[in-house]
């Protein structure tokens, strides 16, 4: 093992006994002797991967194609099966907080508890202690017994203590969804803290944007096996692909409601056949930048003449918000006649839209602005990255000017 | 092994707080519960057996001419529930502790050895009470000394077959009431309600059985240094700290070898 990497996974498999029925008790392991139907099932296989010391990590794929089986061999919960795993330095696992917690203890002497279990001396403990309650923001409650706290409050005692523990390497499984909105970024700053101090951190999510402004590389799962390493936008971008894919053949008649030009409301007499994302100089791109402009490039067909359609454009982030629309009414660009083929091009200026992914609705409604004539759900989806590399707070950034006396 | 124990020895201290505080942590007379079942246990039998059945103890060391039964039953039940007691606790961590053992990784023996520190401390209450009775009954000599040489071997013992049986536990839920029925069969078939000379009168093939037990080895031992005052021959002792570590050396390596996949298993 060579010392740059925190992680290493050389070809790792994991298969799990399939009992079709269990013999749980004595008296049927007795009577009816071992059972026969066991089936192999490899959760994970063949699985090469090396995590570089300080880079965050993240792991993709649909449920069931074993990201969690393998962060549980990573922190040796699991044994592989075959292939061999190389750990440098102490793994601290966030899989499921607060799973040591005694409900009849007090946060105090379960903090203390679930340190011990982690690995931590106790003078250790005793150290961190101040800065674990600070975090938790639970000074209040800290020595009440946990089984008064809430749901919120106990996952967030469960992810101060793990967080605190000073793992070299961090492991997070979807726990990042938990807790309000304000602790979730604390927990995200804390993230970035550790990674500057240059901590491992090993992320599994299906959040992708956040993946994708998080980690360095991700690896993509799929049933078991690795589909694709590298960089993180790329393998999201092709992971997207295939699960838009699979869901376009899946929902065959959804999709053919909402791209069949056919099918979708509106009078009809325009359609817009296709959309994509374009930087200032019209040319295509994959992702946008928060600060650089970029544009929605539309074309459209016209089954007749229409006088000054209005095309709006409107962006919905990931998490359901409808965050803006662009109009060509609203600026008072006035199309005029148009008829036969035509491409309109859109830009939003110094892209205001903070780092996630959006969902983009492309609606054409004639001059007056209240007769429907088009409307196109989902017509592309996209993402925001930062070029710092930082996760704002909100949707879009707008402009301000600060000023001290 | 050793090493390993004391590398652990931080969590094993932390998961015996965690069992400290909980124990009797909702009831208001605490410890005192502990003592009241054992207590009870004792006045019915002593009332029963000697009253009833007319079983006469041995004489006592400090007087050839007083006997007590009382106290020489607590001696016997004091050994054999330093053993069961550890056992049946053993017995049920893994499942209790499941929760945990699926989601981090740590020495699963380290709650069960954690569980057992609280254990001791019952056991040490109901010495003290039976220390209590034998200062009363004047009844106090040098060989007592001799005792704590063969608790530690019962305790070793109890622990090693209950760090055997805690995984077979865990894969089979049954097993459990299978020991507890196996555990009430062994108490009267340990010289703790009667005296082994008692049993000598009876069937061959009783007496054999209860002289092959290995609790009888203790409590008889135990009834000899606590109650007859006397000193067991010389190997008697090292024997049985030989048998408990050997017990426990490979209850704790069995252990150690069908856990590895425990985390699987809950």
């Amino acid at each position: 093992m060579t010392d740059n990497f925190a992680v290493e996974l050389d070809n790792v498999g994991k298969r799990f006994m399939r009992h079709a029925d269990r013999r749980n008790t004595l008296k049927e392991r007795i009577v009816r002797g071992r059972s026969r139907s066991t089936q192999d099932f490899w959760a994970v296989r063949n699985v090469d991967v090396q995590i570089p010391k300080g880079s965050v990590y993240g792991l993709i794929g649909h449920n069931g194609s074993g990201k969690s089986t393998l962060l549980k061999l990573i922190t040796g919960i699991y044994r592989p099966t075959e292939g061999t795993i190389t750990t440098d330095g102490r793994v601290a696992a966030l899989i499921e907080l607060g799973a040591g917690f005694h409900p009849d203890m007090t946060g105090r002497e379960n903090i203390k508890l679930n340190g011990s279990i982690l690995g931590l001396s106790k003078s250790e403990i005793d150290n961190a202690m101040e800065t674990i309650i600070d975090f938790s923001g639970l000074r209040e409650f800290i020595d009440d017994p946990v089984k008064h706290y809430s749901s919120g409050m106990y996952v967030r005692l469960g992810f101060s203590v793990a967080v605190h523990m000073k793992p070299d390497v961090l492991l997070v499984d979807e726990v990042l969804a938990v807790g309000d909105e304000e602790f979730q970024r604390k927990c995200f700053d804390h993230l970035y803290t550790l990674r500057r101090e240059g901590r491992t951190i090993v992320v599994v999510s299906h959040g992708l944007g956040q993946l994708e402004g998080l980690c360095d590389e991700v690896a993509w799962l799929d049933h078991g096996t690795v589909q694709e390493i590298g960089p993180a936008t790329e393998v999201i971008g092709s992971y997207l692909q295939r699960v838009n894919a699979e869901e376009a053949k899946a929902n065959a008649g959804i999709a053919a409601t909402r791209d069949d030009t056919t099918m979708r409301a509106g009078s009809g007499v325009i359609r817009s056949t296709s959309a994509k994302l374009i930087d200032y100089q019209g040319d295509s791109i994959n992702h946008a930048e928060t600060g650089t402009t970029f544009g929605i490039e539309v074309n459209l067909h016209c089954y007749e003449q229409v006088l000054g359609p209005n095309v709006r454009i409107a962006f919905q982030h990931e998490t359901g918000p409808l965050v803006t629309m662009m109009s060509n009414h609203r600026i008072q660009h006035d199309f005029g006649y148009v008829e036969g083929d035509k491409t309109i091009s859109a830009f939003l200026t110094d892209n205001p839209l903070l780092p996630g992914r959006y969902r983009v609705h492309i609606d054409v409604f004639d001059h007056t602005g209240s007769v429907l004539i088009d409307n196109w759900d989902d017509a592309l989806e996209f993402t925001v990255r930062s070029p710092r590399g930082e996760i704002g707070q909100g949707f879009i950034e707008l402009p301000y000017t600060y000023d001290i006396r | 092994m050793i090493g390993e124990l004391y590398r652990q020895r931080a969590l094993i201290w932390a998961f015996a707080n965690r069992d400290f505080a909980t124990r009797y942590r909702s009831s208001i007379l605490g410890w005192a519960w502990s003592l009241l079942q054992p207590l009870a246990t004792l006045l019915v039998y002593a009332a029963v057996f000697s009253l009833v059945f007319r079983i006469q103890a041995p004489p006592l060391g400090s007087d050839p001419d007083r006997t007590s039964f009382a106290a020489f039953l607590f001696t016997g039940m004091v050994t054999f529930n330093l053993f069961s007691g550890l056992l049946m606790l053993s017995m049920t961590q893994l499942k209790s502790n499941g929760e945990l053992l699926r989601k981090v990784h740590f020495p699963a023996w380290t709650p069960i050895l954690g569980a057992s520190v609280v254990q001791l401390v019952q056991v040490a209450l109901e010495l003290i009470v039976l220390i209590a009775m034998f200062l009363w009954l004047g009844n106090i000599g040098i060989s007592w000394l001799l005792a704590i040489p063969i608790l530690i071997g019962t305790a070793m013992f109890g622990q090693g077959i209950g760090l055997m049986l805690s995984v077979v536990n865990a894969r089979y839920g049954d097993v459990q009431y299978i020991v507890q029925v196996i555990l009430q069969a062994l108490y009267f078939l340990t010289p703790i309600l009667y005296p082994l000379s008692l049993v000598e009168g009876t069937a061959d093939w009783l007496a054999a059985i209860v002289k092959a037990n290995p609790l009888t080895w203790f409590v008889e031992a135990m009834h000899q240094v606590m109650y007859s005052l006397t000193t067991p021959e010389w190997w008697v002792i090292p024997g049985l700290l030989v048998f408990g570590f050997a017990v426990f050396w490979a209850g704790f390596t069995i252990f150690n070898r069908s856990s590895e996949d425990i985390g699987e298993l809950l």
